[in-house]
């Protein structure tokens, strides 16, 4: 079985139903999650962004192995649950309106 | 450029503005939207979206616009062109075009009675043709609409004889914008947002900072503070009925964790176009575009009036495309945040909308630093009255 992140990443893979491909899809598993479960999942994977962002760069979004694709993902969803840990303390926008209602009607890369 | 933290610092450049309340009724009163509906958004230039839209000859967009009642189709012919058309059939007015865009390679054919037409709008064919009495083709072409472009922007009239160019429309705003690398740029994403609010209501919102270190608290070193923590703007500027409003970088802002690495690797090397004026420049184009630079990127709201009480706020997202990781985290970073800011706002918007429907409050008042607001509702009132005037004036009244 091929792994599912790259070698040096492993342990990350406990975090993997954050790797969701399209950016609705990572807003409603905000949504959707505690906001222990989101704090577990940003606390796991910020301290490794730097070295993540540096490990992507050998590669184009568009030429990426699936492992790295995988993690790359993660780092989306680390840019979608980041304001919920840093700006509002809780998973959604603190008196805003429900997202769903911002209707993706284009997008370059979902 | 510094800014100024003083108290009252704009007024005394735009005295003629004056310093009295608002009147709320503009927002409420169907007659009034009546009279913005003929006087506002049937006179005057409307951004429809950009050229990159219409990329190749055949490509079409087609934007319903509900305050005008009308859906005008916008085509790019096989010369390159773009034409705008009332998107309406010729034979007995069948919507042309369905969906939101697409590419036509030879004819647009209504669905009704397969009557077609060329990408210059000339009717081409009819069925059965023999079987009319006296038509001319000639003569059936689509109705067209007045359309021209500006920095790859695309905006049309709905006049059938428009009393300005688009050029001497904006004025002073091409020169101001000029030089901007707008080609070095692309469509990130577009939201639309139906909100039951008025169309003034939802640009008021964002023609200003004033509220920013509140509404968005979460956030609220976004913009220079005075020692209150108050914002204050860079620069304001009026282009005739259009306006600037300037914001410096502030040097003093405290990034988050994810924030600090999001600016690390954003795409460019953070150098401003010498086109704008601070870091911020939000650009309301009378009546309902709003052309936003915020550091190396841009966005545009379009604001769509559907009724009184109800609108479409369209916001457009326009970076440079990238295919590097690190960049597109940065993207994917700024894109999470406006929308998250843009949702507070967005529930605001109706919350004030609600208040007003209510009649609990007959006027806005407004501070210094809302001064932009103050003009806009300005050039809306005369925009309105002056075509109620002549609406009256036509009925002998």
């Amino acid at each position: 079985m091929t792994r599912q992140l790259p070698s040096e990443f492993v342990d990350l893979e406990s975090f993997l139903p954050w790797a969701l491909p399209a950016s609705v899809a990572r807003n409603k598993k905000r949504l959707a999650s505690s906001m222990e479960e989101i704090k577990s999942f940003y606390d796991a994977i910020l301290p490794r962004a730097d070295r993540i962002l540096a490990y992507l760069d050998q590669y184009s979004v568009k030429e990426m192995p699936q492992d790295a694709a995988q993690l790359f993902r993660l780092m989306l969803a680390l840019a979608e649950v980041s304001n919920a840990v840093e700006l509002f303390h809780e998973p959604g926008v603190t008196d805003g309106c429900d997202p769903s209602r911002f209707v993706v009607v284009k997008e370059r890369n979902p | 450029m510094k800014t100024v933290m003083a108290d009252r610092r704009w007024i005394k450049d735009h005295a003629d503005l004056g310093t009295g309340p608002v009147s709320t009724e503009t927002c409420t009163s169907a007659d009034f939207f009546e009279r913005e509906r003929d006087g506002i958004f049937r006179q005057l230039w409307l951004n429809m979206g950009r050229e990159e839209e219409l990329a190749e000859p055949g490509d079409y967009i087609v934007r319903d616009l509900a305050v005008a009642n009308t859906s005008v189709l916008i085509v790019r012919g096989k010369d390159r062109k773009i034409r705008a058309f009332h998107n309406v059939c010729m034979h007995r007015g069948n919507r042309l075009v369905n969906g939101a865009s697409g590419t036509c390679n030879k004819l647009l054919v209504c669905r009704f009675h397969s009557w077609a037409y060329d990408l210059q709008g000339q009717l081409q064919w009819v069925s059965d043709e023999a079987n009319f009495y006296d038509i001319d083709k000639s003569n059936l072409g689509l109705r067209s609409i007045a359309v021209d472009t500006w920095e790859g922007f695309i905006f049309i009239n709905l006049s059938s004889s428009p009393a300005q160019s688009l050029r001497e429309y904006l004025g002073g705003l091409v020169q101001q914008i000029g030089g901007y690398p707008f080609q070095q740029h692309s469509l990130l994403c577009r939201y639309r947002i139906e909100e039951q609010a008025n169309w003034k209501v939802i640009l008021d919102a964002q023609n200003e900072v004033y509220h920013l270190p509140f509404l968005h608290i979460a956030y609220p070193d976004f913009c220079p503070l005075n020692e209150q923590k108050f914002s204050r703007i860079q620069s304001f500027k009026r282009f005739d009925r259009h306006t600037v409003y300037s914001v410096e970088n502030n040097a003093e802002h405290q990034m988050t964790a994810t924030e600090a690495i999001a600016a690390r690797t954003f795409p460019g090397d953070g150098t401003l176009s010498p086109s704008m004026i601070g870091w911020f420049d939000f650009y309301t184009i009378f009546p309902n575009f709003c052309l936003i630079f915020l550091g190396g990127n841009y966005l545009t709201y379009n604001i769509w009036p559907v009724s009184v009480s109800s609108s479409v706020w369209e916001v457009s997202v326009y970076q440079p495309a990238t295919d590097k990781p690190s960049e597109r985290f940065a993207e994917e970073y700024a894109r999470c945040r406006l929308r998250d800011l843009l949702q507070e706002d967005a529930s605001n918007h109706e919350a004030i909308q609600a208040s007003l429907n209510s009649g609990a409050l007959a006027h806005f008042q407004l501070q210094d630093e809302e001064i932009q607001i103050r003009h806009f509702h300005k050039m809306v009132r005369e925009h309105a009255e002056a075509r109620g005037q002549s609406v009256l004036a036509a009925a002998g009244k």
